[in-house]
C-alpha cells in the first residue's frame, strides 16, 4: 500500500522548544526523562526502519551501480551507471515492450476501474440496501491474488466460463491468455475487477459530501440529469476522483502478483511489466545490479506520474 | 436527484455489476465440487453434475493443507501482533509525549509510506540471507542461508508499518491530556499510563488496523513466494496452492486447486463479513489497495 495521499490532519503538536525552555530543576529532569521514555517507546519502530528501510535503500542504490553474483559481500564490483545504460541500450526489452506494457496495464486498469466505479457509485447512491451492494463489490478486495488470478485464468480457458458465455451467444472461443494480442487486456480486466470495490467506496463517500441543496437548486432551474451530472456531480467529485486516479495508477504501475499468477509475463513478453522484470532479473537470473537499477527507474516513473497527476488536477481546479 | 421514480436503470446497472463481481466466486465454488474430467472440458457447464466433496479431501492431502495453514497462521499472527504493538507504542510517543525531534520522527514515519514495496524485495531478501549469526552464517553474514530458512522470515519485512503508526497517533491525539496528567500525578509511569489508560481507549483503531493488517498478511504472495523458494517448509497457503496449480495437469487438478482456494479464502471472507464496518473504515482511511 502506498499512502502518500492519506487524509492529512492539521493538528499540531505543542512545540518542542517549549519543553527545552523549562529545562531547569525538577521540571527539566522530568522533561529529560520523558524524552528518554519517548525514544524507548519509539525504539522498536525506529530500529525496524533502520534495518528494513534505510539499509535496504542504501543497499539497493549500491547494487544498482554494481555487478554482483550474490554470494560474498566482498565481491560487489562497482560498474557506475552501466546497469542503467544497459536497460536503455539497443536490443534491451526494458523500454519496449516492458515499460510500455506497464503503462498500458496501469492506464487500462485506471480507465476501467474509474468508469465502472463512477457508474456504480452514482447508481448505488439512489438505491436501498447500499451496505449490501457495497459488501458484494468489496469481496475481491479481501481475496488473495492467488485465488483471483487462478479463478480468472480458469474462466478464460477454452472450457471456462467466459468462453462458455461467448459460445452460448453464438461467438467463437478466444484463447485470451495464450494470444499475445488479448493477453494484456485480459489481465487488465481482472486487475480492474479486483480494485473497483475500493474505488466505489471512495466515490460513494465523495457523493455523500455533496450538499443536497445544490441538486434542489438545479432542479428548480430546470436542469436535466445530464447537466446536473456534468455541472454539479463531476466538479464536486474531483477530490475523490483524483484520489482514485492517483492511487489506482500507483497500484497499477507497481503490481505484478496478478501477472505472475496468471501469465508469468507471457505469452512471449506480452504481459511482462517492469516490476515483474525486476523480480525476474534478481531471482531467476541472479542479476541483482540490473534488478536494482530497474527498480529505481520504475520508482522514478511512478513518482513523475503521480506528481504530474496532482499538478494537472490542481491546475484544472484553478481554472474552474 | 430524482428519488421519486423507482430507479430501474440504476438497479439494473448495480445488479449487473454485482453479478459480475460474484460470479467468479461462484464459479470457484462450483468447480471445487466437480468430478474428474468435468472441469475445463467442452461444453462449459456452470453446475457440477454431482456435488462431489472428494476434492476437499484431496486438497488436504495433496497440498499438505495443515502445514500451509500453520505457516499462514503463524506469519499472520506475528505480523498483526507486532504491527499493533509497535504502532501503539510509537503512536503514543508521537501523540502524547514531548521530546526533542518529535516533528522529525513524525515526518520520517510519514515518508516511509512513500516508498513502493517493489524497491525492497531484492534488498530485503539479501539482508535476510546475510543476517549475521543465523542459519549457519558467521558474524559477517557469510556461509549459510541466514534467516531465510526460518518461519520468522515470512513476517520480518512487515513487522512495523508506517501507516499503522500514523493511524494510531491520529486516534490517540483525541484522548484528553488531563486524564493522562491525572494518572501521572497519581504516580503512574509512562508505561502504566500507556497500558492502563491509552490502550483501552484505542480499541476501535486496534480493530481497524488489526483487520487491515490481518487481511494483507494472510493474502501476501510475492514475499512468501521468495522465502518459500529458499525453504519449502515455510510455504504459506497462497504459495502452496499456486505451486500445485503450476505443476500438475490443470484439467485434472483444477477442482482440487479450487477446493484449496475456497478453504484458504474462507477465513478472511468470514472475518470480513463479520467485521466489515471496521474494515471499510480502514480502507477509507488508508487509501486504496
Amino acid at each position: 500500500m502506498v499512502n502518500t495521499l492519506a487524509p492529512e490532519t492539521t493538528e499540531r503538536a505543542p512545540h518542542p522548544t517549549r519543553a527545552a525552555a523549562g529545562a531547569l530543576g525538577g521540571r527539566g529532569r522530568a522533561r529529560r526523562r520523558q524524552a528518554v521514555v519517548a525514544y524507548l517507546f519509539l525504539a522498536p519502530a525506529l530500529l525496524f526502519f533502520a534495518v528494513f528501510l534505510a539499509l535496504p535503500l542504501g543497499f539497493a542504490l549500491l547494487l544498482s551501480m554494481s555487478r554482483w553474483t550474490g554470494f560474498d559481500l566482498g565481491d560487489i564490483d562497482p560498474v557506475g551507471l552501466d546497469n542503467f545504460t544497459g536497460l536503455f541500450a539497443d536490443g534491451s526489452t526494458f523500454l519496449t515492450p516492458i515499460l510500455t506494457n506497464t503503462l498500458l496495464f496501469a492506464l487500462g486498469t485506471v480507465a476501467l476501474a474509474l468508469a465502472g466505479s463512477l457508474l456504480v457509485a452514482t447508481c448505488i447512491d439512489k438505491l436501498r440496501f447500499q451496505g449490501l451492494w457495497r459488501t458484494l463489490y468489496f469481496l475481491p478486495i479481501v481475496t488473495t491474488v492467488v485465488a483471483v488470478g487462478n479463478v480468472w485464468k480458469y474462466m478464460y480457458e477454452p472450457g471456462g466460463l467466459v468462453n462458455g458465455v461467448l459460445n452460448a451467444l453464438g461467438l467463437g472461443s478466444v484463447a485470451f491468455l495464450q494470444d499475445p494480442d488479448t493477453a494484456l487486456p485480459a489481465v487488465v480486466v481482472v486487475q480492474a475487477w479486483a480494485s473497483v470495490g475500493s474505488a466505489i467506496l471512495v466515490l460513494t463517500a465523495g457523493l455523500k459530501s455533496i450538499p443536497g441543496s445544490y441538486y434542489e437548486a438545479a432542479a428548480l432551474d430546470g436542469a436535466g440529469p445530464g447537466t446536473v451530472f456534468l455541472r454539479i456531480t463531476l466538479p464536486l467529485l474531483r477530490p475523490a476522483l483524483l484520489f482514485v486516479c492517483v492511487t489506482q495508477f500507483l497500484t497499477g504501475l507497481q503490481s505484478f502478483a496478478l501477472i505472475i499468477v496468471m501469465t508469468k509475463g507471457g505469452p512471449g513478453d506480452a504481459t511482462d511489466v517492469a516490476a515483474l522484470e525486476m523480480y525476474r532479473q534478481a531471482f531467476s537470473h541472479g542479476d541483482w545490479g540490473t534488478a536494482s537499477a530497474a527498480a529505481f527507474v520504475l520508482f522514478t516513473v511512478v513518482l513523475a506520474i503521480t506528481l504530474a497527476q496532482l499538478w494537472i488536477f490542481r491546475r484544472k481546479g484553478e481554472d474552474a | 436527484m430524482n428519488r421519486r421514480r423507482f430507479p430501474w436503470l440504476s438497479y439494473l446497472l448495480v445488479a449487473t455489476g454485482a453479478v459480475l463481481t460474484v460470479v467468479p466466486f461462484l464459479d470457484m465454488v462450483m468447480t471445487s465440487f466437480k468430478g474428474p474430467g468435468e472441469a475445463g472440458t467442452l461444453p462449459y457447464r456452470f453446475l457440477p453434475r454431482a456435488f462431489d466433496p472428494s476434492n476437499y479431501r484431496a486438497a488436504v492431502d495433496q497440498l499438505d493443507l495443515p502445514l500451509l495453514f500453520r505457516n499462514s497462521v503463524v506469519a499472520t499472527a506475528l505480523i498483526t501482533g507486532s504491527v499493533l504493538l509497535t504502532s501503539s507504542l510509537a503512536g503514543y510517543a508521537l501523540a502524547k509525549l514531548r521530546f526533542p525531534g518529535r516533528d522529525f520522527v513524525f515526518r520520517l514515519v510519514l515518508s516511509t509510506m512513500m516508498f513502493p514495496p517493489f524497491l525492497f524485495f531484492v534488498p530485503h531478501f539479501l539482508i535476510l540471507v546475510h543476517w549475521p549469526l543465523a542459519g549457519g552464517n558467521d558474524l559477517l553474514g557469510r556461509g549459510g542461508a541466514g534467516l531465510t530458512v526460518s518461519i520468522v522470515a515470512l513476517a520480518m519485512p512487515f513487522l512495523v508499518n508506517g501507516f499503522g503508526i500514523f493511524l494510531t497517533r491520529q486516534f490517540m491525539i483525541a484522548i484528553p491530556d488531563e486524564v493522562l496528567e491525572a494518572a501521572r500525578i497519581d504516580g503512574a509511569g509512562e508505561f502504566a499510563v500507556w497500558w492502563r489508560i491509552v490502550v483501552p481507549q484505542t480499541k476501535p483503531v486496534v480493530v481497524t488496523l488489526g483487520l487491515l493488517t490481518f487481511v494483507d498478511a494472510w493474502n501476501e504472495y510475492i514475499w512468501a513466494l521468495l522465502v518459500s523458494t529458499a525453504d519449502p517448509d515455510v510455504m504459506t497457503l497462497p504459495v502452496g496452492i499456486q505451486l500445485l496449480q503450476d505443476h500438475v495437469d490443470p484439467t485434472r487438478t483444477m477442482p482440487v486447486v479450487m477446493a484449496g482456494l475456497v478453504l484458504s479464502v474462507l477465513p478472511v471472507l468470514i472475518l470480513f463479513l463479520l467485521l466489515q464496518k471496521h474494515y471499510i473504515r480502514g480502507v477509507m482511511l488508508s487509501g486504496l489497495k
